[in-house]
């Protein structure tokens, strides 16, 4: 067990923490929720490691806890900061406008709702499927399109003043 | 793709790359293992509990890894015979198992009653093997395989340390009531350690297949088995863990050059075993009784097939309990 269990960490831990990192904005609590996911599914290994994808399930473990009462509530809000941070501080002039819409992006899906946001990263970023997405977040693929237009509406609504969320 | 969903792209991807050094996760993670990390002798109890039948058992390995963590080296491709003994030193049980360089295990049975060429002893029965060398060639000769290492198990060492784990569960489809074994069991689920384990396991006459019935019941109690010794909070009970292994440690022996506990730590977790039982013709009558007629040639064939067949996906091997046996 312990043998692909570390198989798996050692393939998939950068993966992951990127992951968690990208859907909590956080890398700190990001850290926190892999360690744990990782440490719990150590003890379940031999069931989580014979399934067909492991990563998927661990990712969904991962995404769960993100989203869990617990972290709700044992969590300081600073999901915004660093991308605020950089939005805010002054552009480097030379690959400077990209950069900068880039960072305003940045900054408008750090405020969006935990789930949406979950949805935007494992569509945009983990190239995942309306159903995959919908397994991972447990909900209905209609659920999850609405999660992710309304998030798309969002994002574009704000295009025209990037920072007015922040302020 | 929209340009804004190009943004989108590119602003997640910078969110993520954000992300602590996994190093420092690979350390924490480390540091919260070893305060609870089972004895690595450990995984010989799993593959005692192979050796016997090989089960579906072969799967942990709790040894410590680099703290790199980096990519297992595949394992080398290897045979092992692996035998359970009887109280009298009789191979009761003989499995072929050969870890392919992908890590996936072949275990072929080969039973205790066939009919072969016993190097330097004549003819006579697997079982009639005067010692492992002979075992190990007598194979050898009829797989036309070439035999790495071998190990030996003690049966009354698997009884041992189901009487460890507080017993294993078994079910009958019928009473089980037989004087040479002991056995006394009732028809349905029982839960059985010591002597009972032991003749559980023993019990071939009054089967109706016999030997091929006794096959059977040591996988389902070996299934149970490992899955009691693998449950996490077993695992956890630093004393129950020292029980199993010291059950295990005199009941297992190896050829000398063989270095067992790097052998299992070469193991995959949840590879991908087959078992399958060799082809036989029939029973023969002979001075020692009667045995079973195996043809080498049909023999090799099979073995060699079988284990160059690509493994097929096996379905979770957690069936703790089993289902019901003769």
């Amino acid at each position: 067990m312990r043998d692909g269990y570390d198989r798996f960490v050692a393939d998939r831990l950068d993966r992951l923490l990127r992951y968690a990192t990208a859907i909590t904005c956080d890398k700190h609590l990001a850290q926190d929720i892999v360690q744990d996911v990782l440490v719990r599914a150590r003890s379940r290994w031999g069931r989580i490691g014979a399934m067909d994808a492991p990563y998927l399930y661990v990712r969904r473990m991962v995404t769960n806890d993100y989203l869990s009462w617990r972290r709700l509530r044992a969590r300081r809000d600073v999901t915004s900061t660093h991308a605020a941070l950089e939005v805010l501080s002054p552009a480097v002039p030379d690959h400077a406008e990209r950069h900068a819409e880039r960072d305003a992006m940045r900054a408008r899906i750090a405020v969006l709702p935990r789930k949406q946001r979950a949805a935007i990263v494992l569509r945009y970023y983990e190239d995942a499927t309306t159903a995959e997405i919908g397994q991972v977040l447990g909900c209905s693929e209609g659920t999850v399109r609405s999660h992710l237009s309304r998030a798309l509406q969002t994002l574009r609504v704000n295009e025209t003043s990037p920072s007015e969320v922040l302020r | 793709m929209t340009e804004q969903e190009a943004l989108i792209r590119e602003a997640v991807a910078a969110e993520a790359a954000e992300a602590v050094d996994s190093r420092a996760v690979l350390a924490a993670l480390h540091a919260k293992r070893s305060r609870r990390r089972p004895l690595a002798l450990l995984a010989v109890a799993g593959l005692t509990v192979a050796a016997v039948t090989a089960a579906v058992v072969l799967a942990p390995s709790p040894a410590p890894r680099p703290a790199t963590l980096e990519a297992a080296t595949p394992p080398e491709p290897s045979t092992v015979l692996l035998a359970g003994l009887d109280a009298a030193g009789h191979a009761d049980s003989v499995v072929l198992a050969r870890v392919g360089a992908d890590g996936s295990i072949t275990a072929v049975t080969l039973p205790r009653d066939a009919w072969v060429d016993l190097p330097g002893q004549g003819m006579g029965t697997l079982s009639s093997a005067s010692d492992p060398q002979v075992l190990v060639h007598a194979v050898e000769g009829l797989t036309g395989t070439h035999v790495d290492h071998y190990a030996t198990v003690d049966l009354a060492a698997v009884a041992a340390v189901s009487t460890v784990v507080g017993g294993v569960e078994v079910c009958l489809t019928a009473p089980a009531q037989e004087s040479l074994s002991g056995v006394d069991l009732p028809a349905g689920r029982s839960t059985v350690s010591g002597d009972q384990a032991l003749a559980f396991l023993r019990q071939r006459r009054g089967l109706p297949d016999g030997d091929f019935d006794r096959m059977v019941r040591q996988q389902a109690f070996l299934r149970s088995l490992a899955a009691k010794v693998l449950d996490p909070a077993v695992l956890r009970d630093q004393a129950k863990v020292t029980a199993v292994v010291d059950a295990v440690r005199n009941g297992v022996h190896t050829d000398p050059g063989w270095n067992l506990l790097a052998f299992v730590n070469t193991l995959l977790p949840n590879a991908n075993i087959r078992t399958a039982t060799v082809p036989h013709e029939g029973t023969t009558a002979t001075e020692s009784g009667t045995a079973l007629t195996v043809n080498p040639a049909e023999v090799r064939a099979f073995v060699t097939g079988f284990q160059s067949e690509s493994p097929t996906p096996s379905g979770p091997s957690d069936v703790a309990g089993g289902d019901c046996v003769n």
